[in-house]
């Protein structure tokens, strides 16, 4: 595919941000960092909010909405923010800026961005992209859970318990989200609930033993990963005060 | 009526009373439910009806440009369920924490009203039960024979609190302020839900505080210096709170806040902004325990706090522009973590 242009150099200011609408494509906000490029999804995953009239510090982009933050060079979520921004890679050329490819659900995910280019390549090696359809079942309580998720697009609803006892166990919605994750966890070898597909939707498997293998293999990033899968599972049994 | 909420890490049921609003019901069962204004500004309690239907209050919220009416989306501090309902909420939500302040719904009569200048009203409700609420709080009232809810924050503080008081500051088409500057209304029986709002101060903090109030902002403020004043909060910590107004006339609470510098004399200080004229010869004779300067009330607070920025916690509130321009100062210039920044905005 072509590169695609994103805007001319002189288009944002440095330490600046500007809303640029992609050729055919999506709308970003582009951050100058000191002379270095960073596109991301144009709003807010909170509630939709311009970024681009949000404050930036060559560092740190902050919604002025409700002050979710995140690193300008990852996304990655800071302070209140409760999600990543999907990060668009950019590539400058002269004086312009242009679409450089397209971060995949492993590289914005929660527990897997910005790992050392090997391991990221090691871990994407072993996902399989799989489709399903509204309606389809992913997994049910008792199933073995040998793999984990990456959702890349689509909507998946966890339903906990039994038969006509159940209870809603909360959705993912959000490229990158990761569930199934005691696929990674010892001591959890099967589902304590299941998991629909509410549309058509598209998932990274990945087997939890290979990942964790691949983790071995490069300690840091597993120290990394580790740490965000044990603040991913805090999330879930925090209590409003916690946060 | 029964509701569940289904949230993206957990489902939640709870029962709403005939004609109840959704949010109101839920906080009042303890659930968090993600709100800000809980008056139809801010969008935040955006849901989506997955089943069964909801009367929407109030049409034309200006919360309601945040939502798609034609998804089912709609705002829980303005629809009402009209049968069992479950709805969908795209954000985490918990538990209110053991110890939370767990709002209800009641009525309290006005005991009384005093007028602090032109167009601001101090005024107090006397509550039949001792309530419990959080330094920095807001209530939602009703007046007889108005729909719709609006907020005010509890100047006071005090455990068991059995009066509440508050500051109004009188708004060309606000329905409640409208209400109390039309007659005396001392007797009047008001509808009440709270307390809620999450810009809170507790001692236990164990931080520098800083307040930057603008106008009636300045009501959530006194609470949050009460009650660490109560608790001899400022022998251990700085404080410095900054209250914008346009000219001097438009001042009150001058003489509570004296009185609180005058108790903690090197720990607290308190400085009055005037945006729109130089500060009057006679406002440090007459009131010698406040510092006054001319400017917005974030420029103020700007200038004076260069440098003092180590261990703040802020709590930020008045009207969107000065609450927005203040964060601003606060995290650009101060660097100050988004944790340690509290706010409301009142529209």
């Amino acid at each position: 595919m072509p590169n695609r242009l994103v805007c001319r150099v002189a288009d944002v200011p440095e330490n600046g941000l500007k809303e640029c609408e992609v050729e055919g494509g999506p709308k970003l906000v582009v951050a100058n960092a000191g002379g270095e490029f960073f596109g991301f999804q144009a709003v807010c995953p909170h509630q939709d909010v311009p970024l681009c009239e949000g404050l930036f510090d060559g560092s740190t982009l902050t919604c002025h909405m409700h002050l979710w933050q995140w690193n300008v060079r990852t996304g990655a979520p800071l302070g209140l923010a409760e999600a990543p921004l999907q990060r668009y890679p950019l590539a400058r050329n002269g004086d312009a800026v242009y679409l450089a490819g397209e971060a995949t659900a492993l590289d914005v995910g929660e527990l897997f961005h910005d790992l050392a280019p090997a391991t990221a390549e090691a871990l994407g090696a072993l996902a399989r992209q799989e489709r399903y359809d509204a309606g389809e079942v992913l997994y049910r309580p008792g199933d073995p859970a040998d793999d984990f998720f990456v959702l890349d697009a689509g909507r998946v609803e966890f339903l906990i318990g039994r038969g006509d006892r159940t209870a809603p166990g909360g959705f993912m919605l959000k490229k990158g989200e990761v569930f199934g994750w005691a696929a990674l966890l010892d001591g959890h070898p099967v589902r304590i609930a299941s998991a629909r597909c509410l549309e058509r939707s598209s998932l990274l498997r990945i087997n939890g033993r290979s990942a964790l293998r691949v983790l071995e293999g490069d300690p840091a990033a597993g120290f990394v990963v580790m740490r965000r899968l044990a603040a991913l599972i805090a999330r879930y049994l925090a209590s409003s005060g916690a946060r | 009526m029964r509701i569940q909420v289904n949230a993206r890490n957990r489902g939640y049921e709870f029962d709403a009373a005939p004609g109840e609003r959704v949010l109101y019901a839920g906080l009042r069962a303890g659930i968090d439910l993600p709100y800000e204004c809980a008056t139809g500004t801010c969008g935040t309690c955006k849901a989506k009806a997955v089943s069964g239907r909801v009367r929407d209050g109030w049409p034309q919220a200006p919360g309601r440009k945040f939502v798609k009416p034609e998804a089912g989306e709609f705002l829980m501090c303005q629809c009402v369920a009209e049968g069992p309902l479950t709805l969908e909420v795209s954000k985490f939500v918990y538990a209110m924490e053991p110890g939370a302040c767990v709002p209800c719904a009641t009525s309290a009569l006005v005991s009384r009203a005093r007028r602090l200048t032109g167009d601001v009203i101090a005024f107090s409700l006397a509550l039949e039960e001792p309530r419990d609420f959080d330094a920095g709080q807001f209530v939602v009232l009703a007046a007889p024979g108005l729909t719709g809810f609006r907020a005010y924050s509890m100047c006071n503080f005090e455990p068991r609190a059995r009066q509440l008081e508050f500051v109004v500051k009188r708004k060309p088409d606000g329905g409640f302020s409208e209400w109390l500057f039309g007659a005396d209304r001392k007797g009047e029986r008001i509808e009440l839900f709270g307390p809620i709002g999450k810009a809170t101060f507790d001692p236990g903090l164990g931080r520098n505080l800083l307040c930057i109030a603008g106008g009636s902002g300045i009501a959530g403020m006194m609470s949050i210096v009460a009650r660490a004043a109560r608790e001899r909060y400022f022998d251990r910590h700085q404080g410095w709170l900054f209250f914008g107004i346009r000219a001097l006339p438009d001042a009150f609470f001058l003489e509570e806040l004296s009185a609180f510098r005058r108790e903690f004399s090197d720990r607290l200080q308190m400085t009055v902004a005037l945006s729109d004229e130089d500060v009057p010869a006679s406002a440090r004779c007459d009131w010698p325990a406040l510092s006054f300067s001319r400017g917005l009330v974030h420029e103020v607070a700007k200038r004076a706090m260069a440098g003092k920025y180590q261990n703040v916690r802020a709590y930020v509130a008045g009207p969107p522009p000065a609450v927005d321009a203040a964060i601003r100062v606060l995290l650009l210039e101060a660097k100050l973590t988004t944790d340690n920044i509290r706010y409301d905005k009142f529209s």
